[in-house]
Order: structure tokens, then C-alpha cells, then sequence
């Protein structure tokens, strides 16, 4: 860039100037990377340290000899790191594709209204600004079978009541109910945005040329929606494998396991029965696919970027 | 704009929009009015929907449960935090935005390491406060476990990639061409930055600390992981109610809605930007 302009003609003139615009864009940078850069790599050598060796904070073993790739055969052999697995996949897809139809279904109806625009759309954000941790909890109580608001609805409407939150087979529901709760709203405002900012002329044409409203939507609008569709199913993807709090304030992974995702596993492994050698091992291998996942997943935001900083 | 009139297809998309409201708010709703619910009307069969409002669930909160002490420490971490992480975001993003430095390989890491789960680096954070926490220095610096210090460093951590993309985006929309001109008027690098970016790029900081301060206050794996009593936060106080004897409902709805009330207050302020602040500001709102 502009170093090799300075560096060949004036020497002089190069010198007066202190730095180059390089140089100068190098050390802005330079605080917030040394902080992330430490705060990224050090817990992750320090986990990689751990998981190679053997570790017992309950007994006198403390930080013990390497043990090479037990940790990892032992958490690869675990049933209930499959499991886990299994219902952190299943709790992400169930929930984060009800979130994106009727996300998408709420956008094109607010997109429609013609008072109160404003109003709903400010009403929505309040879900997800609220911290999880704390409504989570509140909705425990909404949740119980006996006194809880949704089975006293459920009986003045002479519905069977339900226990939410304690019946195996509804428990992993109930979450993700609390989950479509939260999120809907997120989806639903990125993709108000997305249609909103729109450009009108190709609707225009399509409307001289009579194309039915079916045929707008799947050739022109959900194809201009695409970039924004994704973003918004990778941000959510993402958010949906680590979430955490709410399992520990709805549910604590029961009844038994039943809502025990991943992240609920590690939490109990490694810092309730403090085996922090093969609770390493599966934060490592859950990081590597997180990673692995999102590397390949946020180019999709690059690329938003992108065609945003083209248009501009 | 022609004023039509309210037709059958105007009343169902009405219907439809105050049964999604219902669904939104009540959770909202049913936390802020079992706050104020009689100790003996929470747990009723079947559910009591009329009752004299009283504050024995917040006094209880507050008087019993410490509760005043948790939203001191947890306001003194939200600050502390978003003041460090607006100032190393804003000379990162400007870097990025004006210089394109890394040509967005920097970034994309950046971003990536936002993407972390908390709980697969949890250990090491642990390990590393309790380690810093023993030395003079960490004790001097509030560093150690159950320290505030510790959970501004992590707050700050972990919010910073997510405030640099949100100012990078706010950085991109200031037109090049005023820096240039000022820099003709023989304003150094710096004085462009300070008298004529930053001032542009104020509703960027705002929007971003509010958006850091939200994040922070309703944070709460780092927080219920490193911290017992002395520096516990607000959403883990709430948790608190959750005790061996039973969850006590009443003052866990008071403290939940002083948890969660001034977080909707601020977003309110903040919904022009929600979407932009939501997707790290790719979408614009």
C-alpha cells in the first residue's frame, strides 16, 4: 500500500512522517488481538495439556502422569457422551427449524401490517433480550404440574394437564418450546429487515407482468432472502449446540438424562465429579466440530459483508 | 399512501398478531405479577389470577437474599467491561474498516473464536484465575476466583469480537473521503481518528455498549463458575433461589424481573439497531 510510495522517492519526507499507514493499522489491532489471541490459544494448549494426561481433583492423583489418548477412548467409548451428542443434535434441529418457518411467517406478516408496525415489532425484541438464566427459571414455574400457569390454562380450557418439565418424553419438548420462545423473534426481525431493505423494481416488473404471488415469492423474494436465510440459520445453529443456561435453570438435564445435552455433560463431568482430564477430551472434540462447523458456516456472514460493502 | 379500508384479511392478520403477542409477553407478564404476589397466592391450585399486590418478594430479595450487593457487582463488571471493550474495539475496527488489515483473514479468526462454546474453555479459565488469584498481583487487580476482575477480563474477552464486527460495520458507513479531506488539512492519523471518525461514529459506541452491557449482565456460565459469594452476579442470584429445600418462587420473580426489567428498558432504546447489533452488523435494520 502507501509504504512503497513513502519508501521511494523523499527519503527525507519518510522520515518525518513517523510510520507507515501500515504499520500505523498494525498497532491499532495490536491490543485487542494480544487479548484474544492469549484468551484463545492459552485455554486451548492448557485443555490440550489436560486431556492428554490424567486428572483427578477429587482423589491425591490432582494433575497426574500422561495417559496419551486414554481421555479421548474413553469419551468415544462413553455411551453418554453419545447420547448427550445425539440430543444436543436433536434439540438443535427440531428447534432451530420451527424457529426459522415460523420466524420467516411471522416476518412476511408483520411485513404486511399496515398500523402498529412499529409497536410489534419493538414488543418482540423484549424475549430476546431477556437473560436466559433468569427466565428460564420463571418459566419453571410456569411449567409446573401443579401450580403452574400453562397446566392451570390447559384446565380451565378442560385440556389434560401435562407434567412438563418431569415426563421423559415431554421434558426435551418443553425446552425447546422455551428455546422457540426466546428465538422466534430473532428470526423473525433479521427477516423483516432483510425484506424491508428489498429493492422494488424486479417486484414491479413481476407485477406488470402478472406473475401470481406463489411464483414472486419462490422466484424473486426467497432467492433475494437467501444470504440473509443462512445467516440467520447459522447464527441460530450455532447459538442452539452450546446452549447451557436454560438446561441448568429448566431442567438441570432431567428428569434423569433426558434433557442432558452436551454441554450439560461437560458441565458435570468436569466440574461436579472434577474429572477435568476427560472433560477436556470432550470440550476438545466438541470444540474441533463447533469449529469445524462454523469456519465453514460464517463465510456465509463474509459473504453478506461483502455484497453489502459492493452495494455501498 | 391510499387509505383503504380495514378488510376480512387486515382482521385475520390482527388475530394472528395478538395471539403472537400473547404467546411473546405473557412469560413476561406472569414473571413481573408473581413478583408482586402474596407469599401464599403463588402456590395455588387452581392458578389465582387476581390478588393484592405486595412487595414482600422484592423486600425478601433484597433484605434476606443480599440481592443489592449482586447488582453492584454485576454493574461494576458490565461497566468496567464495556468501557474496556468499546475502546479496543474501536481502534481494531477502524484498523479493519480503514486499512483492511488481515484482508479479513484477521477477522474471520476474530469472529470464530465469538463462536467458541464457554464451556469446552471453561476448565482453563478456572485454572488460570485460581493460579493469578494466589499472586500479589492478581490479588492487587481483583483477579482471582469469586473476583470481580476475573469476570471483567472474560466479559471483556468475550464480547470484543462481537464488538469489532458490529464497529466495523459502523466504521464503513463513514465516507472515506471526510478522512481524506482532513488529512489535506494537515490533521496527523490520529487527530483524523479522534476529532473526525470517532464523533462521527458515536451512535456506533452506543449502540455497541449498550449491546456489550446487555450481553454482560445476562451472562451466566462464566459468572456461576467463578464466583461464590463476594463477587456472585445478578442471573446467579436468581439461580440462588433455586436451594436444597425447594425453589422459592416469590422472590425468585422479584429478583428475575430486576434482572431482566432494565435489559427490555435498553433494548427498547436500542430497537432501530436490534437487527444490525443481532447479526454482528451484516444485516442492516
Amino acid at each position: 500500500m502507501d509504504t512503497a510510495i513513502e519508501k521511494a522517492p523523499g527519503v527525507g519526507k519518510a522520515r518525518k512522517r513517523a510510520m507507515s499507514d501500515t504499520w500505523y493499522a498494525v498497532l491499532l489491532i495490536t491490543p485487542a488481538s494480544i487479548i484474544i489471541i492469549f484468551f484463545a490459544l492459552f485455554p486451548l494448549l492448557y485443555a490440550i495439556m489436560l486431556s492428554f494426561r490424567h486428572v483427578d481433583l477429587t482423589s491425591a492423583v490432582g494433575i497426574g502422569p500422561y495417559v496419551g489418548l486414554d481421555n479421548y477412548r474413553f469419551a468415544l467409548n462413553d455411551r453418554i457422551f453419545w447420547e448427550s451428542t445425539r440430543r444436543t443434535l436433536t434439540f438443535a434441529v427440531c428447534a432451530v427449524s420451527i424457529e426459522m418457518v415460523f420466524g420467516v411467517a411471522i416476518a412476511f406478516l408483520l411485513n404486511g401490517l399496515r398500523w402498529f408496525k412499529g409497536i410489534v415489532r419493538s414488543l418482540l425484541i423484549l424475549p430476546i433480550a431477556s437473560a436466559p438464566a433468569a427466565v428460564g427459571l420463571v418459566w419453571r414455574y410456569m411449567y409446573h404440574p401443579d401450580f403452574g400457569v400453562y397446566n392451570g390454562i390447559l384446565a380451565a380450557l378442560g385440556l389434560p394437564e401435562q407434567n412438563w418439565l418431569g415426563d421423559v418424553r415431554l421434558a426435551m419438548p418443553s425446552v425447546i418450546i422455551f428455546d422457540i420462545w426466546q428465538w422466534t423473534p430473532f428470526v423473525a426481525l433479521i427477516v423483516l429487515a432483510g425484506l424491508q431493505s428489498l429493492p422494488r423494481e424486479p417486484f414491479e416488473a413481476a407485477e406488470l407482468d402478472g406473475a401470481s404471488t406463489w411464483r414472486v415469492l419462490r422466484r424473486l423474494t426467497l432467492p433475494m432472502l437467501a444470504p440473509v436465510l443462512t445467516l440467520v440459520f447459522v447464527l441460530r445453529t450455532i447459538d442452539a449446540i452450546r446452549l447451557y443456561d436454560v438446561i441448568l435453570s429448566l431442567s438441570h438435564g432431567g428428569p434423569g438424562t433426558a434433557t442432558e445435552t452436551l454441554t450439560y455433560y461437560l458441565y458435570r463431568i468436569s466440574l461436579k465429579y472434577f474429572r477435568l482430564d476427560i472433560g477436556s477430551a470432550i470440550a476438545l472434540l466438541f470444540l474441533y466440530a463447533t469449529v469445524v462447523f462454523t469456519a465453514v458456516a460464517l463465510r456465509s456472514m463474509m459473504r453478506v459483508q461483502a455484497e453489502r460493502a459492493r452495494r455501498a | 399512501m391510499q387509505a383503504r379500508r380495514f378488510t376480512t384479511a387486515d382482521l385475520v392478520r390482527y388475530a394472528l398478531v395478538v395471539a403472537l403477542l400473547i404467546f411473546f409477553l405473557f412469560p413476561i407478564f406472569w414473571m413481573v405479577a408473581t413478583s408482586f404476589k402474596p407469599p401464599n397466592d403463588i402456590l395455588t391450585r387452581p392458578v389465582k389470577w387476581t390478588f393484592e399486590p405486595t412487595l414482600t418478594n422484592y423486600i425478601y430479595a433484597f433484605d434476606e437474599a443480599n440481592f443489592g450487593l449482586f447488582i453492584k457487582n454485576t454493574l461494576t463488571v458490565s461497566l468496567i467491561s464495556t468501557v474496556l471493550v468499546i475502546v479496543l474495539a474501536c481502534l481494531a475496527a477502524y484498523s479493519f474498516a480503514r486499512y483492511n488489515t488481515g484482508a479479513g483473514h484477521l477477522m474471520f479468526f476474530i469472529l470464530t473464536t465469538r463462536m467458541m462454546p464457554g464451556i469446552a474453555v471453561i476448565i482453563p479459565f478456572f485454572v488460570i484465575f485460581k493460579a493469578i488469584g494466589e499472586t500479589a498481583i492478581g490479588q492487587a487487580l481483583w483477579l482471582g476466583l469469586d473476583r470481580p476482575g476475573a469476570l471483567v477480563v472474560c466479559y471483556t474477552v468475550f464480547n470484543l469480537p462481537f464488538a469489532i464486527w458490529l464497529m466495523h460495520s459502523f466504521f464503513q458507513d463513514i465516507p472515506r473521503e471526510l478522512e481524506d479531506s482532513a488529512r489535506l488539512d494537515g490533521y496527523s492519523r490520529l487527530q483524523v481518528l479522534w476529532r473526525v471518525v470517532l464523533p462521527l461514529a458515536v451512535p456506533g459506541i452506543a449502540v455497541t455498549a449498550i449491546f456489550t452491557l446487555i450481553f454482560s449482565w445476562n451472562e451466566f456460565l462464566f459468572a456461576f463458575l467463578l464466583t461464590r459469594d463476594v463477587a456472585r452476579t445478578i442471573t446467579v442470584g436468581v439461580a440462588g433461589f433455586w436451594t436444597q429445600r425447594g425453589i422459592m418462587w416469590g422472590p425468585l420473580s422479584a429478583a428475575a424481573t430486576v434482572c431482566v426489567v432494565p435489559m427490555l428498558v435498553f433494548a427498547l432504546i436500542l430497537q432501530r439497531y436490534i437487527v444490525r447489533g443481532l447479526t454482528f452488523g451484516a444485516v442492516r435494520g
